[in-house]
């Protein structure tokens, strides 16, 4: 987990324009914010300071990947 | 395939990649196209001076050009306030002659012993002279009063109606008839293919690293100065290191180890000159093994140990962090730093300021007529290979950002912006969107694993010798010549993933190359086979270049002097 949840998202947009590495995107049809790229998130919790609702709750946890020979 | 999970957890002292992986917590998933790239639409724009890069150079190069008269555009792939280290940062340096309790002179000298010579003395003092200057400017932003820069960086942007084009990664620089012509690049938010025409173009791009684990610094893969190597740019630097350690507790956790920077408000620095961020930790890590359990003073022990990196006299120990701002009293761990050490955490980066496109005056300038660069992006030596003074990283670029864009709006009159013709645009647009055409490939994700895996290690990065050292580089140039031509993009974040894994490999090659050349141990760069400083050979910085062959070429400049 990086990102666990978004709740109360009003869809300024504002985590989209703010997270430095792109793990945040705007849902077209619902105009929320979402998480896609969790992979990503550096946990620098940028989007969370700026989000205007508080809405945003980031878990300290985060797996170590699986080595494998391609991918 | 994509690979769920992301960024090493236990990085650096740990030989990064092959620590304990959880066969549950990661996951695999193809990573099926969902982009069709021949309908991507196209954009040209032009300007006089473009500034890449939003961090507070990029914001004070534009300001400065701004004033200076030129018309410019930022382009970022963050946003003003949010992007590159700056939104972390929170001491910044002002020496102010009316308090300072030693003359500019005597200041410069000081970093210099600190340093070990390895300090370009002519932007050491020219930080010094300018940062009060630009503190004050910040003061009038309103950069004081918030723990968040968004607002205060809008401020001057915003009056002087400078347009801002977020989300966009910058991959190629034109260079026309040995000018440079512009960029080109384009909008992981839409997919829009950007080619900016630019009488002069400023590189406030930071620097980078290898997307390591609890450092700030994933967004950054050295873009600007890969960009400007691939054209012909000199690039310097490489061999230093910023030794900065983690914490062992949630080491991936970028807030947990800067919370109490990211949550404070900006303070400003005073005279305050240290021999900080060298490999004196890991040099304790590879001999001793790493320590299990949080030190009472975790920098003090590192202070000299037998048979690793030399202090200079009067730097033999660690001080404290300064007062303001910091922790509570008695807390003497540095800011990013704490618990129990874990190493690599901001691997790939070299010192602040000491890496970057090789500066041909005090302005920024290149050797590219037209291309400027500041701040991480400008190889000007400021601190020297190791870190001196206390918040001089964010004051040096306000003050390079400044000099560089006025520098670039003196540089234009009477230039006009180079045509880039059909043909050329429809190439650069294949190259930039190459990775998305591939059917079969590797995925940046994979790759970059990989490289963090062979880089990363405390006996590879840190603690270097030459047989490690080339078997390293082996490894690269394999990643180099046959994956990074295979890299393969399934959407517009892997896209940008694509160009800033194929960066990270360039950077790794420069760094293993100019560790290799530099037979000596000074500042951050430590041998375990040349343990010793060599002033008799030493005494210079090394600059890469693109040979015409293609190849990667090392000269040596000597301290003190300009390029040839």
């Amino acid at each position: 987990m990086t990102i666990k949840k978004i709740q109360g998202c009003i869809g300024c947009g504002t985590c989209v324009q703010t997270c430095p590495t792109d793990v945040i995107r705007q849902d077209p049809e619902t105009d929320k914010a979402f998480i896609k790229y969790s992979a990503d998130c550096q946990m620098c919790h940028l989007c969370r300071l700026y989000c205007p609702e508080d809405a945003i709750t980031i878990n300290a946890e985060k797996s170590i990947p699986v080595i494998i020979s391609w991918g | 395939m994509t690979l769920a999970g992301g960024a090493i957890g236990f990085a650096g002292l740990t030989a990064a990649g092959f620590g304990p992986g959880n066969a549950f917590a990661g996951s695999t998933t193809a990573n099926l196209p969902e982009i069709n790239p021949d309908k991507l639409s196209a954009k040209t724009i032009e300007t006089e001076v473009l500034v890449v890069g939003s961090g507070i150079a990029g914001v004070f190069a534009a300001v400065k050009a701004h004033d200076a008269g030129a018309k410019v555009l930022i382009v970022s792939k963050g946003r003003p306030g949010a992007s590159g280290l700056t939104p972390f940062a929170r001491g910044i340096f002002a020496y102010d002659p009316s308090t300072a309790k030693m003359s500019i002179d005597e200041y410069v000298a000081s970093v210099s012993h600190s340093a070990l010579g390895t300090n370009n003395p002519i932007f050491t003092r020219q930080m010094a002279k300018h940062s009060l200057e630009r503190v004050k400017e910040l003061k009038s932003w309103g950069f004081f009063d918030s723990n968040l820069f968004a607002e205060s960086f809008e401020k001057p942007i915003s009056e002087r109606n400078i347009p801002v084009i977020e989300r966009v990664m910058l991959t190629q620089l034109v260079k026309e008839k040995g000018k440079i012509a512009g960029a080109a690049g384009f909008s992981f938010e839409d997919g829009t293919v950007y080619f900016l025409k630019a009488k002069s173009v400023v590189l406030c791009t930071g620097a980078g690293g290898f997307k390591p684990s609890g450092f700030p610094v994933c967004e950054l893969t050295h873009d600007g100065s890969i960009m400007a190597y691939r054209i012909g740019a000199k690039i310097t630097g490489k061999e230093w290191n910023d030794g900065h350690i983690g914490n062992m507790d949630r080491p991936a956790s970028v807030y947990d180890q800067w919370k109490r920077e990211i949550e404070r408000k900006p303070t400003v620095n005073k005279v305050d000159i240290r021999h900080d961020l060298g490999v004196g930790q890991n040099y304790l890590a590879y001999t001793k093994g790493p320590q299990h359990e949080k030190p009472s003073r975790p920098m003090a022990k590192d202070a000299i140990t037998e048979g690793g990196p030399y202090r200079p006299s009067g730097f033999e120990k660690f001080a404290p962090p300064p007062s303001e701002g910091y922790g509570k009293k008695g807390d003497h761990t540095p800011p990013g730093m704490g618990g129990i050490p874990s190493g690599g955490a901001s691997a790939g980066m070299s010192i602040h300021k000491s890496e970057g496109l090789v500066p041909y005056n005090e302005k920024g300038a290149s050797n590219i007529l037209g291309l400027y660069a500041a701040g991480d992006a400008l190889g000007s030596h400021m601190s020297g290979g190791i870190y001196t003074q206390m918040g001089s990283s964010l004051v040096g670029s306000a003050v390079q950002g400044g000099i560089s864009g006025a520098a670039a709006a003196a540089y234009i009159k009477g230039k006009t912006i180079a045509a880039i013709s059909d043909v050329q645009q429809r190439q650069i647009r294949k190259k930039i969107l190459a990775p998305l055409n591939r059917k079969r490939g590797y995925s940046p994700a994979w790759v970059t694993q990989t490289l963090q895996g062979i880089m990363i290690p405390n006996f590879v990065l840190y603690i270097k010798k030459e047989s490690i050292m080339n078997a390293a580089l082996a490894y690269v140039e394999e990643l180099r010549d046959h994956h990074a031509p295979m890299l393969r993009a399934a959407d517009l974040h892997e896209l940008r993933l694509a160009h800033e894994t194929a960066n990270m490999i360039i950077n790794a090659e420069m760094k293993l190359r100019s560790s290799i050349m530099r037979k000596e141990s000074r500042c951050s760069h430590f041998r375990l086979d040349y343990p010793t400083m060599d002033t008799k050979n030493w005494n210079a910085w090394i600059n890469i270049y693109k040979g015409s062959d293609g190849s990667m070429k090392l000269e040596k400049q000597p301290f003190n002097s300009w390029p040839a």
